[in-house]
């Protein structure tokens, strides 16, 4: 058995070359890793919003076997789904999951590149297609929920559908070329934005977009797909109400990512202005800043400046987004004075924001300066300790042992679940799983990497080995002596296993423990 | 390089075939430009007579239809269910209240309003109750005159006209009371567009 695992087959040495011929193809200029330890996310988060995008392509490709753009249908259709159709109810919840984790992974995305500065240094094209990304995941996200045709999806189309007549002149032309003519083609027409059209703008984007560097950290896309499957668990997203177009509905708000920009419809001012013009200059000034920042430095600490305009914005949309949602359940209020929102407020606290905000950001500098002068003079004072968990070889392998031990009772709840008909736990149970086996493969690429530095035990030369020495070598003996003609006592260096790709090599020897040198990088 | 081979007219030989060139792609891709007709949906309905067909099956009378109530008929309606289903075409056919004249018995205590909001193409619909008895959108509460249809308060009473009163539609009715649509004209000076509006 330990043969097999050792020897390179057919099959393997096939894959191998195939993954040594990519050099060849259009991926030479990336460099593609597998982390061997663990690395912080939030030099990836790109990368996991790539890999959302690719389980809303495969998840919707399947709900596209079900499902029906057709205005009276549509709704219907995706009810059979949820309800009648095997794991129907796992595929959509993990759409609608995945979308919220993508539009949140790209918002995370951008701010972290903000407040690190990594769109300078002619990172300009990137961020504008960034940027761009962005907006097109939201309108991905937003023509997605709308296509269920619900009562809060159909009020979703009219709001696109008028605010895109609104612009002046051209919007009505505008929205009769790009929409149609009515709800019957809305739908239609939204599901094929939905499914074609933005996602290949998407693809399009993000082949200018791609960077050279990509992590592909196995334990943190289980963990981000776990995460998925028990928020799916948890949250099961809902049907909703049949639109009714005899019946005029509830009262109802937009999912979260657009809360923000429904706070400013709703003050009653020109909806072209606050439900168009507002969200275009936010874009815009997305867009323009890497040209507004003209600071010489990167990190947040060192651009007082752009970090206050970017907290003055998480602020803002915060507190939008929260009000936006808000509704005063009291319903003695006229139903005018509980849908207005007070305009006079909302720009009263949008404005006090910007000094809170402003105080809060050089506050934050302060404190940081602090803590890195202190940590400075610690670091002076004697040498960091830092707590670390070591694990021995034979408490590793027991632990590898009871988590698979779990992962097996685990799937056995879970099919269990499903036969009962409990959905939301076996889809819960199924995260859990998957959180499960990416704590089981770090603690794998952990005992790999541990495994090398096994020291060896030191060997008293005798006089056979001299004899040995003399003679003509065959290749195994060669390293074998190699091996044993390291000085005694001398640390064998701390290699990391990295799954190794292509040539395109660049300086890994300033931290051996990572797979990805530009991740340290500021 | 150019310099030398300027031509009579002063224009060099470079940049005479490069308006060549932009006058030959012109006119290559011109045939393309009336292809965007393909966009808009190009289905159209003729707008003709019909009787007011209520939810119910029956036509409307106006001797019998009750004051201060409100139905929604669809108009204009066409062989196919699916676009019957249409928010676009769907009407709120009101008879007025007692008080603004509903007790008549002719057309004049009718209002046809298309349901669809003129704010954010929310669906409104008459509230009867005494104290209300105007048209009310759920989404952001615009309210309307059922007299006139125009808003007179919330989001939709604050856009400039003709975006601030409901398109409407025109009745007659024959010498036993059944009621008909009169045909309309969708434009802003007549019976308005929908989802845009009418000058009051």
């Amino acid at each position: 058995m330990a043969a097999s695992l050792d020897r390179r087959n057919g099959f393997l040495e096939f894959i191998y070359w195939i993954w040594n011929e990519l050099d060849r193809t259009i991926f030479t200029a990336i460099k593609f890793s597998f982390p061997a330890r663990f690395v912080s996310p939030f030099g990836f988060l790109g990368m996991l919003t790539f890999i959302m995008f690719i389980t809303l392509g495969v998840t919707g490709a399947l709900l596209m076997f079900y499902y029906e753009p057709i205005m009276t249908r549509s709704w219907d259709s995706v009810a059979f789904i949820n309800n009648d159709v095997p794991f129907g109810f796992h595929i959509r919840n993990l759409h609608y999951h995945g979308s919220n984790a993508m539009v949140m992974l790209a918002i995370l995305h951008m701010y972290y590149q903000y407040f690190s500065g990594r769109y300078k240094i002619r990172n300009e094209v990137l961020w504008v297609t960034g940027v761009i990304l962005g907006t097109v995941t939201i309108l991905e996200a937003f023509t997605g929920y709308d296509i269920i045709f619900s009562e809060r999806a159909e009020l979703a189309i009219s709001i696109a559908a008028s605010l895109t007549n609104s612009i002046p002149i051209a919007g009505p032309m505008i929205r009769e070329l790009a929409f149609g003519a009515g709800f019957h083609d809305f739908v239609l027409r939204f599901y094929a934005q939905h499914v074609f059209i933005l996602p290949l703008v998407m693809l399009g984007l993000m082949a200018v977009h791609f960077p050279r560097f990509l992590v592909f950290d196995v334990p943190m896309v289980m963990a981000i797909c776990g995460a998925m499957c028990l928020a799916g668990g948890v949250f099961p997203v809902d049907l909703g109400f049949k639109f009714e177009p005899t019946v005029p509905p509830g009262i109802t708000v937009p999912e979260w990512y657009l809360t923000g920009l429904y706070a400013f419809l709703r003050t009653q001012y020109d909806k072209f202005l606050t439900g168009v013009l507002w969200p275009a200059l936010f874009i815009g000034v997305l867009l323009l800043t890497p040209f507004l920042d003209r600071y010489k430095k990167f990190s947040w600490k060192d651009r007082p400046w752009m970090t206050a305009f970017g907290i003055t914005g998480i602020s803002q949309i915060l507190v939008t987004t929260y009000w936006g949602f808000y509704i005063p359940p009291d319903t003695t209020i006229p139903l005018v004075e509980r849908l207005v929102i007070d305009p006079i407020n909302l720009y009263l606290v949008m404005i006090l924001l910007v000094p809170l905000s402003f105080g809060f950001t050089l506050m934050m500098i302060h404190l940081a300066k602090e803590a890195e002068r202190k940590a400075k003079l610690a670091k002076a004072n004697g040498p960091k300790k830092v707590s670390e968990i070591k694990l021995s070889i034979k408490w590793t392998n027991w632990l590898l042992v009871a988590l698979l031990a779990f992962q097996v009772f685990l799937n056995i709840a879970a099919f269990n679940a499903f036969l009962s008909g409990m959905n939301n736990v076996n889809l819960w149970i199924t995260g859990v799983i998957l959180i499960t086996f990416a704590g089981f493969f770090h603690l794998y690429r952990y005992a790999m990497s541990q495994s090398k530095n096994i020291p060896k035990p030191p060997k008293i030369p005798n006089t056979k080995l001299l004899e040995s020495a003399q003679k003509p070598l065959s290749k195994t003996d060669q390293t074998k002596l190699s091996e044993e003609k390291l000085p005694q006592g001398q640390v064998v260096e701390n290699v990391t296993p990295e799954i190794k790709t292509n040539t395109a090599e660049l300086d890994l020897d300033k931290d051996p423990n990572l797979g990805m040198s530009d991740l340290k990088k500021p | 390089m150019s310099e030398q081979e300027k031509g009579p007219g002063g224009m060099s030989r470079r940049d005479f075939l490069k308006l060549l060139g932009a006058a030959g792609t012109s006119v290559a891709f011109a045939p393309f430009v009336p292809w965007g007709k393909f966009m808009p949906n190009p289905s159209s309905v003729t707008l003709a007579k019909v009787p007011v067909i209520l939810p119910d099956g029956t036509q409307a009378n106006l001797n019998t239809f009750p004051v201060n109530h409100a139905e929604v008929i669809t108009y204009p309606e066409t062989a196919d269910e699916v676009l019957n289903e249409e928010a676009f075409r769907k009407w709120q056919f009101i008879r007025l209240p007692e008080k603004f004249g509903g007790a008549r018995k002719d057309t004049s205590a009718f209002r046809g309003y298309s349901m669809i909001c003129l704010h954010l193409w929310c669906l409104w619909k008459y509230w009867p109750d005494e104290g209300r008895m105007r048209g009310e959108c759920p989404c952001h509460g615009s309210m309307y005159d059922v007299m006139t249809g125009t808003a007179f308060l919330g989001p939709a009473s604050l856009q400039a006209p003709p975006s601030n009163t409901l398109p409407n539609l025109d009745f007659e009715a024959d010498s036993d009371g059944f009621m008909f649509i009169s045909p309309p004209t969708w434009g802003v000076n007549s019976n308005g567009v929908v989802g845009y509006g009418r000058f009051a």
